[in-house]
């Protein structure tokens, strides 16, 4: 009987919750584990009886309990009826005969020497966040940081992150959205070169080398459990955050039961601001880091363009307002409100000039085009709300076409806006909302970027 | 409230006449994602095989298809190309689905080519038993014709003198349906046939 625990298993598995399957170690290794009690092993679906004697599922890794999320049928394996959860498939999937590790043996203890390479300087409404966030976490209390576009918000968690590294803590930030995640990672890398750090995000290859700090989509904290002392949830607005439950009960199972989660975004819900002041834990910076007001949405009508564009004629307006830009040397995006619409435009567009082109979800050189316009090789680039959030481009211009169209939310909106002027040099920009109707979204995003900009004003 | 099955994007739930008395097909997948399948209804001739049917061309859409049905295990999308599979099989007996290794089917928790065949309520007859568990797509061309017999007889099996439709997943080589069409032909078949829902 071996009475010692494995320090490589330790290290892969605390504080994770992972398919007994898709574990890198030999199964000897990981039955002697299991047998030695530092690892426990629990069933990956659990079924109950309701009182109609109707199974009820539960998914024990992504916790769904959403019953149409759950697929029943004849498992060759376990040689009887099988349900697996269609909620976290893509992580490989978990059935009633899946296995589930779970680390019992002795927490990992890590290291307390870290370095804070980050030169900048802190404005003193950032410095004053960056302390009511230190406190919060002091008190094991929720945080919310409601700060602008542009306010500067990766940097304000830079001092309370170091603090809490330096006891030792382990640490997770998280965002629903990729692109946020890999944004994040090269600048935590420089802030703290000492620090291991893992960026975790679907495609990316799991190291076994502990991570103290871990920056993660919301989706793969799926597959943690009591692991973090602290988590903070960037642009936790965002979809799919806000829309789907099991991923907000993620960051829960992911943090240790007292441990605090903190959210970092421009445009909270109403319910978070309530939470938040309720418990006196927010901090909010309506004014950017260069200290330029936000720029206002500017409406103009673009009647019938979706009969337009699909008839093949780019609407007057809209060509016009390109080739301004182009004219200036100001790159440029343009948001759509769909796939479809975007993709008959762009040839219209490509008509004048060529080097434009289309984004969206499903597109693989997403990364590559946004970079691409950076350095000036693309003029524009028309998206869907996909870039809506996360990406600065120097001196970039934005219009959105169809503002009235119900994807565009207030804070949609509000975070489009929030691409404009970000940089220091260039605070302004064209903010444009081509329109077929004005709706109360837009006029609540313009309302509350007027309200900000005058509170910001004021300080 | 229904998810499409392959894009999540929620189905219109439109009030019909038809939804009413419950002779509504049900949809599984969205309008866009049905769209995004190509079919190809190609016919082939081989050696052993006097026909190969096949459905769709393996575009983008079918290949992430067969992504999350076979190897994330996704058994809920056999039931994606039910009707298809039901129109082009309504006037044939003696349906055989080619098998997978019983050590395949264990790691995958079901036999692909069954699970259509089940959700579509389409009856069969399981006569062959796979031999050699490597799977075709991981040889080479010159491999897969050179291979040894891929599949035998199930024990205590009689072959009648009729018409036999082997069904497979995709048609690519055509290697696998060759042999299993060898065997049936051997054992007394008179014509073998082949459906396959994918021509590669």
């Amino acid at each position: 009987m071996v009475n010692h625990f494995n320090e490589a298993v330790q290290h892969f598995l605390a504080g994770r919750i992972w398919h007994r399957e898709h574990i890198p170690f030999l199964t000897d290794l990981i039955d002697e584990q299991i047998k030695a009690r530092f690892i426990n092993v629990i069933q990956g679906v659990t079924t109950t009886k309701n009182f109609l004697n109707q199974s009820i599922y539960k998914c024990n890794r992504c916790e769904n309990h959403a019953q149409f999320k759950f697929t029943t049928f004849h498992c060759a394996k376990c040689e009887g009826p099988c349900a697996y959860c269609r909620q976290c498939l893509k992580m490989g999937r978990v059935s009633s005969c899946t296995e589930l590790l779970i680390w019992k043996g002795p927490p990992i203890s890590f290291h307390k020497q870290h370095e804070n390479h980050w030169q900048g300087k802190l404005t003193s409404l950032q410095k004053k966040a960056s302390i009511e966030l230190m406190e919060s976490t002091n008190e094991k209390k929720s945080h919310l940081i409601y700060a602008v576009c542009g306010a500067g918000k990766t940097e304000i968690l830079f001092d309370p992150i170091y603090e809490l590294l330096q006891e030792g803590k382990r640490i997770c930030v998280a965002a629903p959205r990729v692109d946020v995640i890999l944004e994040l990672e090269p600048r935590f890398k420089a802030a703290f070169p000492r620090t291991p750090i893992a960026a975790l995000y679907g495609g990316a290859t799991p190291k076994e080398e502990p991570a103290q700090l871990v920056l993660a989509t919301t989706h793969q904290l799926y597959r943690f459990e009591g692991a973090f002392d602290a988590i903070f949830v960037d642009e936790a607005d965002a979809f799919p955050y806000t829309a789907d439950e099991t991923l907000q009960q993620a960051v829960q199972k992911a943090a240790k039961p007292d441990a605090p989660i903190h959210f970092v975004t421009a445009t909270p819900t109403g319910a978070l601001i309530d939470r938040a002041t309720r418990d006196q834990a927010i901090s909010t910076i309506p004014r950017r880091f260069h200290g330029h007001p936000l720029p206002l949405p500017q409406y103009e009508s673009l009647w019938r363009y979706i009969e337009q564009i699909h008839k093949g004629n780019l609407p007057r307006k809209l060509t016009e307002w390109i080739q301004k830009c182009i004219e200036n040397k100001q790159p440029f995006l343009v948001f759509f409100h769909q796939i479809e619409l975007m993709e008959k435009a762009l040839p219209l567009i490509q008509q004048f000039e060529p080097r434009i082109e289309a984004v969206h979800a499903a597109h693989e050189n997403r990364k590559e085009y946004v970079q691409a316009l950076r350095n000036g090789e693309f003029k524009g680039l028309l998206t869907t709300t996909i870039l809506e959030r996360g990406i600065t481009i120097s001196n970039v211009q934005v219009a959105v076409v169809g503002a009235e169209q119900s994807i565009f939310t207030k804070s949609a909106l509000i975070q489009i806006g929030g691409r404009v002027g970000r940089a220091k040099e260039t605070p302004g920009g064209d903010f444009i909302l081509f329109h077929h109707g004005i709706t109360y979204a837009m006029d609540e995003a313009k309302r509350e970027i007027n309200q900000l900009n005058q509170t910001g004003g004021n300080l | 409230m229904k998810a499409c099955l392959l894009c999540e994007a929620i189905l219109p739930a439109l009030p019909t006449w038809q939804a009413l008395i419950g002779i509504d097909e049900q949809k599984i997948i969205c309008e866009s994602c049905s769209k995004s399948f190509e079919r190809a209804d190609s016919i082939d001739k081989t050696t052993d095989l006097s026909s190969v049917t096949s459905l769709y061309a393996y575009n983008e859409a079918m290949q992430s298809y067969l992504h999350q049905f076979k190897f994330l295990q996704d058994i809920a999308l056999a039931a994606v190309f039910k009707k298809e599979l039901q129109t082009i099989l309504k006037h044939q007996k003696n349906i055989v689905p080619i098998p997978v290794h019983p050590e395949k089917r264990m790691t995958r928790t079901f036999g692909q080519v069954e699970a259509l065949l089940d959700y579509a309520k389409i009856p069969y007859l399981n006569l062959l038993e796979k031999l050699d568990q490597t799977a075709m797509g991981e040889k080479t061309r010159q491999e897969r014709l050179r291979t040894k017999p891929l599949f035998q007889l199930k024990p205590n099996i009689q072959i009648k003198h009729e018409t036999y439709t082997l069904i497979d997943d995709i048609y690519t080589t055509g290697t696998t349906l060759n042999h299993a069409a060898k065997v049936l032909r051997k054992a007394g078949a008179k014509h073998v046939e082949a459906v396959t829902l994918i021509r590669a």
